[in-house]
């Protein structure tokens, strides 16, 4: 096995183009294209077994594999960044079985596979956004039975979400949920972003990219098409809010990008760094340029 | 035509399978009446309530809801999403385990406003406002608005769920068993509240129950209920007072005395 996946030609001829067969892409793009056609709402798909377990991106996996195609260059981040265990792993899947350019330039990907953050850089046309979604439904944690929730769906009875971010308010005196903050579709659908920071939010409304969502262990696929109106749920006297520490990036200095907190000593010393890698770099050779000039 | 009825209910028959869950059962009421069912356990009187209120499909029949723009609604012939509506905000239904009408993992306060966020409001404070007035009138310390159900007595679980199938005023209320597995005390407290608040609001209701106490206090009319059928109606002094047929007989001396 070692020697032959020395030689990519092999590779190529050992799997399918992207890793799945054809026919599975095809039921996958149904499912896609239905998802576009109905922004929001989770459309069923047959998902299978990939040499991965779930809950690591096997949703947004099957996506990515079935828009892929060879003049494609690829992105995979994870928590923003492009060089953790989960975005390396995945990269390196696509380039052994598709093929494919990466990139990690933001600017520079036709498709973005990536897990629970939006890139900070601005998407345009032409992009395709995937997110890993671990539990596509809402309401899950508010009502249990998938039949309930699918008619609540169905019948936009969505009083029950509002439950959750009133029990936020009574609990912590604002509303508390800072990751996976439900929005709703085109004016429609109560959708979940996957667990996406808050700060997020705002950067999915009219968003010119493609945003798709897969659910590997859950079958389900979602979609919101460019330019669509995506609105964070709120009460009229606690409005949304999308929210960040409130510091500097202690690499680039940016304070405007979303911050990861790690402790840097035993005493508890922290640091704040951008959680978008490409980003930070990017204003970091902004910086050096200005420096210089 | 004058339509002054609040709700009637013309030849309601529903069966599953074979048995009869109930058969050709009338019924009507007017705003601020209450009305009783009673039978023995299995004479269909929940099957009829969850008929009547449209969560079960019935077989044969009509089930017309004066709505408060003065239309005829039939629950037969509207489509799922009107129903739904309907049953949020002009119906209510009080289960006889509080578990089964609450969200005991939420609390009592996020309880209360769901009914109020399901038609609409969205504004924090408003809802908590009303959700603590609806507290006081439910005689539950206002100071428990954060806590859940599951930390409350069965009595109060009760009360909580009266407070947060009220909230929306609706114009007719269903109760099944009220006030089944709670001590007497409690059961006295409760029906003192349900009594003082349908009167005071005007709210119609239509009560399935097994004890004829209940009966006695709250309802003005009453139908008895036997293997599906209907077989006696009447105001309620009179069929408790004066019971005409073999059954009703038997149910009203059966009753215990102290």
């Amino acid at each position: 096995m070692n020697d032959m996946s020395k030689d990519k030609n092999i590779d190529i001829q050992i799997y399918n183009f992207a890793y799945l067969d054809e026919n599975t892409k095809r039921m996958i793009r149904r499912a896609l294209l239905k998802a576009l056609c109905i922004p929001g709402y989770q459309v069923p798909f047959s998902s299978r077994e990939m040499p991965m377990p779930y809950g690591w991106g096997t949703g947004g996996i099957q996506v990515t594999s079935a828009c892929l195609i060879p003049k494609d260059v690829l992105k995979v981040i994870d928590q923003g960044a492009d060089d953790t265990t989960n975005a390396v792993s995945i990269r390196k899947f696509f380039q052994k079985t598709a093929n494919v350019a990466v990139t990690e330039k933001t600017s520079d990907a036709s498709l973005i596979q990536t897990r629970h953050r939006i890139p900070e850089t601005k998407l345009k046309e032409q992009q395709i956004l995937v997110y890993q979604v671990p539990i596509p439904e809402p309401l899950r944690f508010l009502e249990p039975r998938e039949t309930e929730t699918r008619k609540m769906h169905a019948l936009s009875e969505y009083g029950l979400m509002f439950v959750k971010l009133y029990e936020d308010i009574a609990k912590h005196g604002h509303i508390e949920t800072a990751y996976a903050y439900p929005v709703k579709t085109n004016g429609n659908y109560v959708t979940d972003p996957s667990p996406i920071p808050k700060f997020d939010n705002p950067k999915m409304n009219n968003n010119p990219a493609i945003q798709l969502f897969g659910a590997g262990r859950e079958q389900r696929i979602y979609a919101i098409p460019p330019y669509t109106n995506v609105k964070s749920l709120d009460f009229e006297d606690y409005p949304f809010e999308a929210m960040k520490a409130n510091f500097k990036c202690s690499i680039c200095g940016s304070s405007d990008s979303y911050l990861d907190e790690i402790i840097v000593s035993d005493d508890g010393k922290r640091s704040y760094i951008c959680s978008d890698t490409d980003y930070c770099k990017e204003q970091t050779q902004l910086n050096s340029k200005e420096e210089d000039q | 035509m004058m339509q002054d009825f609040l709700f009637k209910a013309s030849n309601i028959s529903k069966y599953y399978g074979q048995n009869v869950g109930c058969k050709n059962v009338s019924l009507d009421i007017n705003s601020g009446e209450v009305l009783g069912i009673v039978g023995e356990s299995g004479s269909g009187k929940s099957t009829l309530l969850n008929c009547i209120y449209g969560n079960l499909k019935v077989d044969e029949g009509d089930i017309l809801l004066n709505d408060k723009s003065k239309k005829i609604l039939n629950f037969t012939k509207i489509d799922e999403p009107k129903l739904r509506l309907i049953q949020r905000s002009d119906l209510a239904f009080v289960h006889q385990n509080p578990r089964d009408g609450l969200r005991m993992n939420i609390s009592a306060g996020g309880n209360i406003g769901e009914r109020l966020m399901a038609i609409g409001h969205r504004n924090y404070g408003e809802i908590r406002e009303i959700a603590s007035s609806w507290l006081e009138k439910v005689e539950i310390d206002v100071s428990r608005i954060d806590d859940k159900p599951s930390t409350f007595s069965g009595g109060m679980q009760q009360r909580l769920q009266i407070a947060r199938n009220l909230v929306t005023k609706p114009r007719l209320i269903f109760m099944d068993e009220p006030t089944g597995g709670l001590d007497v005390s409690v059961q006295a407290k409760i029906l003192d509240l349900l009594r003082n608040l349908v009167r005071e609001l005007g709210i119609a209701a239509i009560i399935v129950t097994h004890d004829l106490a209940v009966v006695r206090l709250l309802a003005d009319r009453i139908i008895v209920m036997q293997n599906g059928n209907v077989i006696e109606a009447g105001l309620c002094d009179q069929v408790l007072d004066d019971p005409q047929h073999k059954y009703s007989q038997l149910l009203v001396s059966s009753v215990l005395q102290v």
